[in-house]
């Protein structure tokens, strides 16, 4: 297996899921419960399949010239200053996610766990922990995300299990009584818990099989938007729409419930915590990675290392601007939400009409 | 060079470690019922908060003390605020997570907002389990906790495990926190168990019936044993009938209930309960035996005809007397015909007592016993 520079489209499936799987599972049932009510699973369900096509997209991108990186192509296809600009545009997106998750992070256990730790502490922990993963490279990220993707399905799984028999699940109808005028607003809400897929842009090229990765690829994001809808439904069913409403977190609300017959398990919410930190970190420490080999490319280096224990302070000094959890989701949040569609959506989509224009005009 | 390394990262060893979190397990008073009684006098304090927490040194085989449990009582604006005015009592802090009765004093329930502000708190806060159960005190709570100290018991484990599966009795319904949260959302109705004092014992019977945060009625156990049934949530009730001039008990073993709304200009609901159980008595030398199937339709047919005029008797008293939807219609329209509930939301309190609810009763008696 040494020197083996290249990952198994499994290992990419495994990547994508782990890395879209993050803080956005605590709380996005009430998300879009609060937009959509009871159809808020129309929302999570249009936010996933509207990703889709930008998966294709960036999976086109890489059939341009098979074998190169995204940067190669890009600097083909646009030419270095413009790339450079893209570059930046990723770079901060980047950088957004990072801080926003990282702060979330330490709002969630700083709650249910580490109530006198300070914020500070639980970031800079965490940071300093990721920052050891991403400085190696995509490959051993993969193979780490291959190790994840089995607790992330078996707690989805667990959680539908201990909650079958006490949910009561009349309390999902009425399903199809929608605003249809909202379902924009759902998506909206829904959408930036499915970034993480372009975690592709740095994995592809070197996938075994390029021309089966679409499969995979789009595969691993049917997986997510399946592993949303059960988590939308458990917390629906649990306690009813207007409960569901109400919590900022309603998947650790659940949990906490779990009653079992026999009731030797209680306050499961310490176990699954500690599940839940593995997830965030195979979730930061790809966007980790990505970021740092974004700004490595734009200064021109070949290796991303140097530069991952610069980051750190950078994100530590973000994560720390928002005075509370409700800026965070204010201002971090919708930030990285107008970047995300910057970076992930039009940045491709961009990359890739260059590359029919100029492939036309070499025809001509 | 490498031994300075070390030496550093020796020395570093004694400012990295710790823990701001750490507490020793036996340095935390784990509160394990809390009683909520209102307090008059009281300007800003407007509770009398009790916490009853076991004595962690009494426990076990080592035990050192003889006390089992300790009750501090303290009025208070909150039940939070409480464990700041008790701390100066207690030598540890309160941990809250192990919490599983709340006792509510009743007139608490007479003031809309600070039983509003109770569930609030108890929502909003990190460490108690949503399934708590949540009791009312016909009286003061106060009282209901210091019976079990007479006899040395504890209200968390006495009570909790009375209520905990509902499994004893249909006499009463337990009620969860977050259960309790739940029913106000959908129809702004519920009932919790009732806990009153006889003989210095407590015992839960009957309910209290609450509306919009508020105590509306005190139900008795035969009412709650029909609203139950409506609800289809009967584990274990023995129901009496009269057939043939003799008194037959009947032990529920199954139950099933279903509705069906019909919301044209009037609105009809028919409510659908099916029981199943076994013949528990019956009478010696019986002119007409158990054992054959005429005589046990009839059974049935009489026991059909004494649960459903229970069932109708409190039907009609919730709707005339109480206006209280406890049996979850207006829950049903609203989750099987939403657009109709739209309309029907706002003035779903006037409407309530002139619906129309007609009732069956399926009664089946699989077993007759060991005799014939």
């Amino acid at each position: 297996m040494q020197g083996k520079n290249k990952i198994s489209n499994r290992q990419i499936k495994a990547l994508l899921v782990t890395t879209i799987v993050g803080v956005g599972v605590l709380s996005l049932p009430s998300d879009v419960a609060i937009v959509l009510n009871n159809g808020g699973w129309i929302g999570i369900l249009l936010g996933g399949l509207i990703s889709i096509p930008f998966i294709m997209v960036i999976n086109k991108l890489f059939s341009i010239d098979p074998g190169k990186s995204f940067f190669q192509i890009s600097y083909q296809v646009v030419g270095r200053a413009v790339t450079k600009v893209f570059l930046f545009i990723i770079f901060s997106y980047f950088i957004m996610v990072l801080a926003y998750t990282v702060r979330l992070f330490s709002e969630v256990i700083k709650t249910y766990l580490l109530e006198n730790t300070p914020t500070e502490v639980i970031i800079l922990t965490m940071l300093l922990a990721t920052a050891y993963i991403a400085r190696s490279k995509i490959e051993v990220l993969a193979r780490f995300a291959v190790m994840i993707y089995p607790i992330i399905v078996g707690f989805v799984i667990f959680l539908l299990v201990v909650n079958l028999p006490n949910n009561d699940f009349t309390n999902i109808l009425p399903l199809f009584d929608i605003d249809y005028k909202l379902i924009p607003r759902a998506v909206y809400a829904s959408f930036f818990s499915y970034a993480g897929y372009e975690i592709l842009l740095f994995a592809q090229h070197i996938s075994e099989d390029e021309s089966r990765s679409l499969k995979y690829s789009v595969g691993s994001m049917f997986m997510v938007i399946g592993i949303y809808l059960v988590i939308f439904f458990i917390t629906l069913s649990r306690n009813g729409i207007h409960q569901l409403k109400r919590e900022i977190w309603p998947t650790i609300a659940v949990i906490k419930e779990i009653d079992l017959p026999g009731y030797f398990l209680e306050n499961l919410d310490g176990v699954v915590m500690a599940v839940w930190v593995l997830v965030v970190y195979a979730t930061v420490g790809p966007f980790f990675y990505a970021c740092g080999v974004t700004i490595a490319e734009i200064f021109g280096f070949n290796s991303h290392k140097l530069f991952i224990p610069f980051l750190i302070p950078l994100i530590y000094i973000i994560a720390l601007i928002p005075d509370n959890l409700v800026t965070v989701n204010e201002i971090l949040g919708s930030i990285g939400n107008y970047l995300n569609v910057a970076a992930v959506v039009i940045v491709p989509i961009i990359i890739l009409i260059a590359a029919y224009v100029r492939k036309g005009r070499e025809k001509v | 060079m490498k031994r300075c390394l070390l030496f550093i990262l020796l020395i570093s060893l004694l400012f990295l470690s710790g823990c701001w979190d750490k507490v020793e397990i036996d340095q935390r008073i784990f509160v394990s019922s809390i009683g909520v009684d209102a307090n008059e006098d009281g300007h800003m304090n407007k509770f009398n908060i009790i916490y009853e927490y076991p004595n962690i040194n009494a426990i076990g085989k080592g035990a050192t003390e003889d006390e089992k449990i300790f009750i501090l009582e303290t009025p208070a604006s909150s039940i939070f605020q409480a464990a700041r005015e008790l701390s100066t009592r207690v030598p540890f802090p309160f941990y809250f997570k192990h919490v599983k009765v709340l006792v509510l004093g009743h007139e608490v329930l007479h003031d809309e907002k600070a039983f509003r502000e109770i569930i609030d708190e108890l929502n909003r806060d990190t460490k108690i389990n949503k399934r708590l159960q949540i009791l009312v005190a016909e009286g003061k709570a106060r009282d209901i906790i210091d019976v079990n100290v007479i006899r040395e018991q504890t209200t968390d484990r006495d009570l909790y495990s009375m209520v905990q599966d509902d499994r004893s009795s249909s006499r009463y319904t337990f009620q969860t926190l977050a259960g309790l949260i739940s029913d106000f959302d959908f129809s702004g109705v519920t009932i919790t168990p009732r806990v009153i004092i006889k003989n210095d014992r407590y015992i839960v019977s009957g309910g209290c019936l609450l509306k919009n945060y508020k105590h509306l009625a005190w139900i008795d156990e035969k009412e709650n044993r029909a609203i139950s049934a409506i609800n289809g949530d009967i584990i274990n009730e023995t129901i009496d009938a009269i057939y043939d001039d003799n008194l037959i008990s009947y032990t529920v073993t199954n139950i099933k209930s279903r509705k069906k709304v019909q919301v044209d200009d009037q609105i009809d609901v028919h409510i659908f309960v099916r029981l199943e159980g076994y013949l528990q008595g019956y009478i010696m030398g019986a002119e007409k035996p158990a054992y054959d199937s005429q005589v046990l339709k009839e059974m049935e047919k009489a026991i059909e005809k004494s649960v459903k005029r229970e069932i109708e008797r409190t039907i009609k008293k919730l709707q005339k007397e109480y206006n209280a939807d406890v049996i979850g219609v207006g829950e049903h329209i609203s989750k099987f015909q939403p657009k109709k509930w739209r309309e029907l939301k706002d003035k779903w309190d006037e409407l309530f007592p002139d619906i129309n609810i007609q009732v069956s009763v399926d009664v089946k008696i699989r077993r007759t016993g060991l005799t014939r």
